[in-house]
């Protein structure tokens, strides 16, 4: 249920209708917009059925929310939201935004294979216009005889990479237990494909105060995805970002199929940002481009894209992976999509601000 | 640096290390009425049982986190963020009338 206020309510009338639905042993949720503050309730809405809320100063409309994610949903919120990636006093660097005007580009290697080759790729997809640096710690592969990632290892030298290029980076989690660790050296927190419905992962990453980047499963329905974003921020943890990486469906031409329609579907249901991995989607290089123009026509906030230094002998996804030569001429041909989807390319800046609407 | 400048930076550190020694004296403070507050909170515990009512009160719970967003205000801080410092600080209370 979302209570949706008069324009010029006081605080003393915003906490006396908190505190009436508080009683019922519910939470509450503000959302502050320029032209209209949202109450939220979150709990067991069956008590509130019998209070009177309607007639209480200061309250124009009272909404059941019928979807079964509200946090994440968009009747939840006053405005989008813009989830800004590296917006910590204790770190100088660059700061990314999401589900603002700017496309946001993620771009790096699938895993991090050493300092030099990570420095490098830093560079190069700072240099073409990325605002956020990836690279795999911890490598989920489908054989356990594959490269497994070089783990805390590739934490500290991700760090480095940071301080050295000012790139915020994002990095994928496993298990809980590497939360601590990967927080303490990423920006963002990834949760990976193969995860997005451990719970108990979940939960953890709603007490961290980092950013999350939520994968759609490979078999995932929209809103399994929603409900497993509506997890993180049910623990307090609001700053989700979502992932459309391809679906598992009958055709072995493509590795995933890219749900395009997603996009526009995540768009209207929820609030937060929404971005598309053109590289997991098709598998292939030369996939990338087309995917990721269709991406941002279908209104995506951003894309997260392989790139690596010498793809033919990267130790993990080398097919897909671009070259800085490939990465450079995305972003250079991407520039015309997002301008005619009425965004810009986003430039990372020590002050970079998220247009909130 | 000149002499000047290098007199600004002692200053500058002295302060700061004046200011982390009052942090850890408010830290220690803070700890000490939480625990009162969760000695309280036993009592208070014992006595719903005594009087035969129920260990959690949702209105009650409603009504201080009310109280201390408003006293936040009041302070100049941020209230939804004192709100969610409260719920907390309600849960270890809850917890110990709970357990008891």
């Amino acid at each position: 249920m979302i209570i949706i206020t008069r324009a010029n309510i006081t605080d003393a009338e915003l906490d006396a209708i908190r505190e009436r639905i508080e009683q019922h042993g519910m939470r509450t949720h503000l959302s502050r917009g320029v032209e209209r503050t949202i109450i939220g309730c979150i709990g067991d809405e069956s008590l509130l059925a019998e209070v009177p809320l309607r007639s209480m100063p200061g309250v124009e409309d009272v909404l059941p929310v019928t979807k079964p994610y509200k946090l994440a949903s968009r009747e939840f919120a006053a405005a989008p939201s813009v989830v800004r990636v590296g917006d910590d006093p204790s770190r100088p660097g660059r700061v990314a935004a999401f589900g603002g005007r700017a496309i946001a580009v993620i771009g790096g290697p699938c895993s991090v294979e050493g300092p030099e080759m990570l420095r490098e790729s830093a560079e190069a997809v700072r240099d073409a216009g990325g605002v956020m640096l990836r690279g795999g710690a911890f490598k989920p592969r489908t054989s356990p005889y594959a490269f497994q990632g070089l783990g805390s290892t590739a934490l500290k030298m991700l760090a480095d990479v940071r301080r050295s290029t000012g790139m915020p980076v994002v990095t994928e989690v496993m298990d809980p237990r590497q939360i601590d660790a990967v927080a303490e050296h990423a920006d963002m927190l990834q949760v990976g494909a193969r995860n997005m419905q451990n719970f108990s992962l979940l939960s953890e990453l709603g007490r961290v105060k980092r950013p999350v980047l939520l994968k759609r499963g490979l078999s995932a329905t929209i809103k399994e995805l929603l409900m497993a974003a509506e997890y993180i921020m049910a623990q307090g943890n609001r700053d989700v970002v979502l992932c459309e990486r391809g679906i598992r469906t009958f055709e072995q031409a493509t590795r995933n199929t890219l749900d395009v329609a997603a996009v526009p579907v995540l768009k209207r249901e929820t609030h937060l940002p929404v971005i598309v991995d053109p590289s997991h989607a098709g598998g292939v290089a030369d996939l990338v481009a087309p995917l990721s123009f269709a991406a941002i026509a279908a209104g995506a906030d951003g894309l997260i894209v392989e790139v690596h230094p010498d793809p033919a002998n990267a130790l993990s996804d080398g097919d897909q992976s671009l070259s800085f030569e490939g990465f450079r001429s995305l972003m250079t041909r991407l520039g015309a999509f997002a301008e005619a989807a009425g965004r810009s390319l986003g430039a990372t800046s020590g002050s970079a601000t998220g247009a909130a609407a | 640096m000149t002499a000047d400048h290098s007199a600004q930076a002692e200053a500058a550190l002295q302060t700061l290390h004046r200011c982390r020694h009052e942090i850890e004296s408010l830290d220690r403070e803070l700890i000490t009425l939480l625990a009162r507050r969760v000695a309280v909170s036993k009592e208070i515990g014992v006595a719903k049982r005594g009087a035969g009512l129920p260990t959690l009160d949702p209105a009650r719970e409603a009504e201080v986190i009310r109280r201390a967003a408003g006293m936040a205000r009041d302070a100049g801080l941020n209230d939804e963020k004192v709100r969610d410092i409260f719920w907390h600080v309600i849960g270890l209370s809850r917890s110990v009338q709970v357990d008891e």
